[in-house]
């Protein structure tokens, strides 16, 4: 009987989280959705930094790298190729893919610290990189969608029709990125739930244990690298698309630092805490700049907030959702 | 089930904060009986942030016009967005600008690439784009494609034919290094230099560029001297103008420099020539053009322009009155107040546009004597005279007469 409950109020939850998703952006400004858009890119970041470090545990300050393979892969099919800009995000997420399979190469050797290392120089080195083939990704200056193509980008005069329903640009690109986040969201628990899932986390317990159960190391932590890849390229083929815009300047390894920070601040080795590491992420910077404009003072209070979240959260967010709903699950889950 | 009662609450309460109401829209965004409201994009933090004080000279122009009754009983409010002389932010707040804040006209936006990547989507939403702080061509000539962008200052390719003319004729020997950065706003200055040498042209021995996310431009300097030129133009911002007269010091080398007009104001200057930076005779004897007064420069001291200036700065703190950028800023800012006035008692987006392409005004308090602000429907370069000037013992002194460059 509490198991029909349990399974009933879940439904619920997931029916509320959906009606939540479908309506929100009649409840705000036109503006805002465009802001929740972005934190829905955050949002798809974390997920899949979370299966590589959360379940994996492999860590990796690389993925704002791999955020810049999928928004450039996006950028230049538009503006080179004239794709329409949302048949990009599948090819994004492939080549990310790829490149996060090659950078996961080097975690067959290193681990903790010395693979946070490695991939930390990739993200540093990136910016340098886009600039070295000007050809390709327009150099310093980057890509500007609206001036080469603008009849690729969607929604250019503000509005955009999908089945004959008519919506503003900024709803249009909050719907196409939770629906995309929502989805990713749905994958990625299905994979934790699964057998991938169970060896994942025992290649982050012990690499020993799992190798003497008949665990793969090389193929699980290549497999993570490149999955895990897919997500950053998706989420930053919708950076671009949202922009309108690929520059160096919107990849520099501070994007890698803020996915992080939104992995760990939603808590890693969980996965519903992450939507709150993606608000985190996106409006923490705005709300310090309302404590005080002066310089200096919002970055002291963005500092300050991280701090205080580990301090008081060190599960993160996850960790605190499963507290607060630790009586109820007890109650549902124990036979009376 | 309690929880449940608690999460449905916390949801309703969150829903309730999340709740914005919106405004009511007027006829003309941005325009009610009592204020019009504009806003634009500066860099007031990062690489750039020298050029804030564009924006808050325009700002306390405002403030000045306002405390005298506005334009047509209508007070205007010019908010300031900074895009950190980032591209991809200033699409984001500008977009802010138009379609949270309602304003009526995106006005003073600073940067080439950066009105450059906002450009398409102002003219697709018609919303206009008025007197963009840049001087690429592309704002004055192209206005076929974009009919709803405009600039302001005199544009880069005239200033570096300028300067092209003049080396040629005063001297035809010498051996000519270029220090431009590498985007649109470079390229149109050695554009223009190229053009003004004409037959010429072979005295550039060497040209270098910089990005502007580059820590320095040192390297750029030691090429240029390995070239053995001995007259360096300089077609950088501030930060990498004052660094090029650093590293020539410090290779022990005085070439002749010209330095454009974006970095040419005397504080530029002063802090260019303090001896801890790059010292007085390093920076002795530089060549740029200017058109507007300098409020340093005591030849303006009872100007009564310069006394306008100084009233204004007296009531707007948080800016240094030394700086020209203000009077840069308080100039733009007193032809969009032209432009307003002459836009009709209910100024729309059409109307506002039509007045900002038929401009003639001779009383700009700013400008130069003699300097116009003419625009008329085939000619958008709202700023098209000049004089040339030269650093001497510490400040800028004029010589020759104003010209036309175009």
């Amino acid at each position: 009987m509490r198991r029909a409950l349990g399974i009933g109020l879940w439904l619920l939850a997931v029916a509320a989280a959906l009606a939540l998703f479908a309506f929100l952006p009649h409840l705000m400004s036109d503006f805002h959705s465009r802001d929740l858009a972005r934190a829905g890119v955050f949002f798809i970041a974390i997920v899949g930094l979370n299966l590589l470090t959360g379940y994996t545990g492999q860590i990796s300050l690389g993925h704002g790298a791999l955020m810049a393979i999928g928004g450039y892969t996006t950028a230049a099919l538009v503006v080179h190729e004239h794709w329409r800009d949302v048949w990009t995000i599948p090819l994004a997420g492939i080549a990310a893919g790829i490149i996060g399979f090659v950078i996961g190469l080097p975690a067959l050797r290193l681990s903790g610290i010395y693979l946070a290392l490695a991939t930390f120089g990739f993200a540093v080195a990136m910016p340098s990189l886009l600039k070295k083939f000007s050809g390709l990704t327009g150099g310093t200056q980057g890509l500007r969608f609206l001036e080469s193509s603008p009849q690729q980008v969607t929604g250019l005069t503000g509005s955009v029709t999908i089945f004959g329903h008519s919506m503003t640009q900024n709803h249009f690109l909050y719907y196409l990125t939770w629906s995309i986040g929502i989805f990713g969201f749905a994958f990625a628990w299905l994979i934790v739930r699964g057998r991938l899932g169970r060896v994942f986390r025992a290649v982050r317990d012990s690499e020993t244990a799992a190798v003497s159960s008949g665990v793969n190391l090389a193929a699980t932590k290549t497999l993570a690298f490149a999955l895990s890849g897919v997500y950053a390229g998706v989420a930053g083929a919708l950076l671009a698309i949202q922009d309108e815009i690929v520059n160096p300047l919107s990849f520099t390894f501070l994007l890698s630092i803020l996915v992080l920070v939104g992995a760990v601040v939603g808590g890693l080795g969980s996965l519903p805490g992450l939507l709150l590491g993606a608000l985190f992420v996106q409006y923490l910077p705005s709300l310090s700049t309302h404590v005080s404009s002066r310089s200096g003072v919002p970055d002291f209070v963005y500092g300050a907030a991280i701090i205080a979240v580990m301090i008081l959260l060190p599960t993160g967010a996850g960790g605190l959702l499963r507290r607060v709903a630790r009586p109820l699950t007890t109650w549902l889950y124990t036979r009376p | 089930m309690k929880r449940t009662l608690y999460l449905a609450t916390a949801l309703a309460g969150a829903l309730a904060l999340a709740t914005v109401a919106s405004g009511q829209r007027a006829a003309t965004p941005g325009v009610t009986s009592t204020e019009v409201v504009i806003g634009g994009t500066i860099p007031m933090t990062g690489v750039a942030s020298a050029y804030k004080t564009v924006g808050l000279g325009a700002a306390a122009y405002f403030r000045y016009v306002n405390a005298h009754g506005g334009v047509n009983k209508r007070k205007i409010r010019y908010i300031i967005r900074d895009d950190q002389y980032d591209p991809a932010q200033t699409i984001g707040k500008t977009r802010e600008l138009v379609e949270q804040d309602h304003v009526f006209a995106i006005f003073n936006s600073l940067g080439t690439e950066h009105n450059l990547a906002t450009r398409p989507y102002l003219n697709a939403v018609k919303v206009p784009q008025l007197f963009v702080a840049s001087g690429a061509t592309t704002w004055g000539k192209d206005s076929k494609q974009w009919p709803w962008t405009i600039g302001y200052q005199p544009n880069y390719r005239a200033e570096g034919t300028i300067y092209g003319r003049y080396v040629a004729k005063t001297t035809p020997k010498a051996r000519l290094g270029v220090l431009y950065q590498n985007d649109d706003y470079g390229k149109d200055l050695l554009a223009g230099l190229r053009n003004g040498l004409g037959k010429k042209k072979k005295l550039i021995v060497s040209t270098q560029s910089y990005n502007v996310d580059d820590p320095d431009v040192q390297s750029q300097v030691a090429r240029l001297k390995a070239a053995r030129s001995n007259t360096v133009m300089v077609f950088a911002t501030p930060k990498f103008a004052i660094q090029s007269y650093v590293y020539a010091r410090k290779l022990g080398w005085r070439p002749k420099v010209y330095v454009n007009t974006v970095s040419s104001a005397s504080n530029v200057m002063g802090i260019a020539a303090s001896p801890q930076v790059a010292g007085k005779k390093q920076v002795e004897g530089t060549i740029s053009i200017v058109f507007l007064k300098d409020p340093t420069d005591p030849h303006w001291t009872r100007d009564r322009g310069i006394k306008l200036y100084r009233t204004v700065m007296k009531k707007f703190k948080g800016t240094n009155p030394k700086d020209v950028y203000n009077v840069y800023g308080m100039s733009v800012a007193h032809t969009f107040v032209e432009a307003l006035k002459t836009a009709g008692k209910n100024p729309t987006r059409d109307s506002i546009m039509r007045a900002a392409t038929h401009l003639n005004v001779h009383n700009d308090p700013f400008l130069l004597p003699g300097v116009i602000v003419r625009t008329t429907a085939g000619d958008r370069f709202p700023l098209d005279q000049a004089r040339l000037e030269r650093w001497h013992k510490g400040r800028w002194v004029t010589f020759g007469g104003l010209f036309r460059v175009r």
